[in-house]
């Protein structure tokens, strides 16, 4: 291959990604919204937005599994994923892997148990915030009223009707606050991350911007003006509502097509790490792990660390059997070597 | 190699763990050391072998080739950086394929850590706190000319043979004068584990 062939055909194939989903979307904005006709124009800027993130994280998606090491785990992650002989042995794994590890995020816990709740707060906010103003910008959701002001309200998801509730009962004035949970949710999980940015001198070693505090300032900003809204529009009679419209829309555009090129891609990527814990599992439930050929140490599961090696060669590594001693066999080798053909003696 | 970087000189290191200690001062991983200090003939010789990352170059860090997560970043100036929080998802791959045994995990916060030369310290022109507190010089912070300068003849090998790869590093071991054009053995064929011959 020429070089640089394989870089444009991954660009190739990641463009096309990009146009397939973009276009997929398009088609379900138009025909979920009734061939535009719940499509609120007004939010047309968010729409558009909408796909462009569609195209970028496609994109980046596939130029992401288009590397050996991403390719390879993707690869044995869906095969786990889909093998019926893992889920007669394990059926309850993988909801309790979604559980744990993307809902709940044990994980952070384990690093820290401020970081967990700041993150946990900002995961359920902009989850709510996503299911609530996706739908609605794309004109799946609509709230209609046969008086035209309420309080009666119909919910209808493409066009059928959900339910129909009263917009000053409960139910209706949550439905109707949803975005405001979220913001109250957001603002201190992204509040207490950026008072850390600027305090722990773990997190400012080699912080950048653009990637650790951009994000950080763009879910506040969203969040603020978002309550804003509701602020202008209870106690100051909408006041000042076009000018925080257009500082929220732009805000959200913002992000949005940022989601792809910096930190927010992690939500992306997070779910492929549960194949990767899934295709670990099964191989232990079937004991297949590897002992370091020194010490005998357990390394990790046999057919992980033939994956890896796999990776390796694929990559032009070439001291892939070294993967099948422990990190300190590896050490204590290099020692031996040096001690016995470098210094003698180490004098 | 770096300009300024790590030189190691095995044959100074009396295996006190100072720059064990002074590691968990470090403020990008607080608590946890990340240097790596061996007995290479445990009960047969005093001999010790402190290990820091090598910051390989070239193959440009195969832990950073081989992470699925794109999470471990190379700085413009060589470092190789511990694995980003917001991406690592604890694979171990950059553990098992470090040529060097370098990388450490965290199985329970899903979180590799490794050692960064420091580098809230040596951003700031200060040298790791591994080479600040070693008490015999076996690590040496500075550039190839300041350590010569201080070690009149003492040559450096930045070049590991493990195989038929080679992997030339950022940091530095201090060789003998003759043995300066050659790679260093990094260990890789094994030749005996346990006293066995397994070259066959």
């Amino acid at each position: 291959m020429r070089p640089g062939a394989g870089r444009r055909s991954v660009t190739g194939r990641a463009t096309a990604a990009g146009v397939i989903v973009s276009a997929l979307l398009i088609l379900a904005i138009v025909f979920g919204s009734r061939l535009l006709e719940n499509f609120d124009s007004a939010l047309l800027p968010y729409a558009v937005a909408t796909v462009f993130l569609a195209f970028g994280v496609a994109y980046r998606y596939t130029v992401w599994v288009s590397a050996p090491g991403a390719r390879r785990l993707f690869k044995q992650g869906w095969r786990s994923f889909f093998s019926v002989a893992n889920f007669r042995k394990a059926p309850t794994a993988l909801p309790r892997m979604i559980a744990t590890y993307l809902a709940f995020q044990k994980f952070l816990g384990a690093r820290s148990h401020a970081r967990w709740a700041a993150h946990q707060l900002i995961f359920w906010g902009c989850i709510l915030a996503a299911l609530i103003t996706f739908p609605l910008t794309w004109g799946w959701f609509t709230f209609t009223s046969n008086s035209g002001s309420g309080p009666g309200y119909e919910m209808r998801i493409w066009g059928f009707k959900i339910i129909g509730f009263d917009s000053l009962d409960f139910l209706g004035r949550l439905m109707f606050h949803g975005l405001d949970i979220a913001a109250v949710l957001v603002i201190p999980g992204a509040s207490y991350f950026l008072w850390r940015r600027m305090k722990d001198r773990g997190a400012i070693t080699g912080q950048r911007f653009a990637y650790d505090l951009v994000p950080l300032i763009a879910l506040v900003v969203i969040s603020v003006t978002g309550l804003l809204l509701t602020f202008s529009s209870i106690f100051l009679h909408g006041g000042g509502y076009e000018f925080l419209a257009v500082l929220h829309m732009v805000s959200v555009v913002f992000t949005l097509i940022y989601i792809p090129f910096g930190k927010f891609f992690h939500i992306v990527q997070r779910p492929a790490a549960v194949g990767m814990q899934l295709f670990k599992y099964t191989a232990r439930q079937d004991q297949e792990v590897l002992g370091c050929r020194r010490c005998e140490e357990p390394i990790d599961t046999g057919p992980y660390v033939e994956n890896l090696r796999s990776t390796m060669r694929d990559l032009g590594l070439d001291f892939d059997e070294w993967a099948e001693y422990c990190p300190r066999c590896k050490r204590v080798l290099r020692g031996s070597a040096y001690l016995s053909q470098v210094k003698r003696g180490f004098k | 190699m770096m300009g300024r970087t790590i030189f190691i000189d095995p044959g100074r290191c009396i295996g006190c763990q100072a720059c064990v200690s002074a590691c968990r001062e470090c403020d990008s991983h607080r608590g946890k050391s990340m240097i790596h200090l061996d007995y290479t003939d445990e009960g047969q010789s005093v001999a010790s072998l402190p290990t820091v990352c090598m910051h390989c170059e070239d193959p440009v860090a195969p832990c950073a080739e081989v992470c699925p997560a794109d999470a471990i970043l190379v700085t413009a100036d060589g470092v190789v950086q511990q694995a980003d929080t917001t991406r690592c998802i604890g694979c171990a791959n950059c553990v098992n394929a470090c040529p060097f045994g370098v990388p450490k995990i965290d199985l329970q916060a899903k979180l590799q850590m490794k050692c960064n030369l420091c580098y809230d310290r040596t951003a700031y022109g200060l040298a790791p706190m591994c080479a600040t507190v070693c008490p015999t010089g076996a690590l040496f912070y500075g550039t190839v000319e300041e350590l010569q300068a201080e070690r009149p003849g003492v040559q450096v090998a930045d070049t590991f043979t493990f195989g038929r790869s080679e992997v030339r590093t950022g940091v530095a071991m201090v060789v003998p004068a003759d043995r300066v054009r050659w790679p260093v053995p990094g260990g890789l064929p094994v030749v005996e584990i346990n006293g066995k011959d397994v070259r066959r």
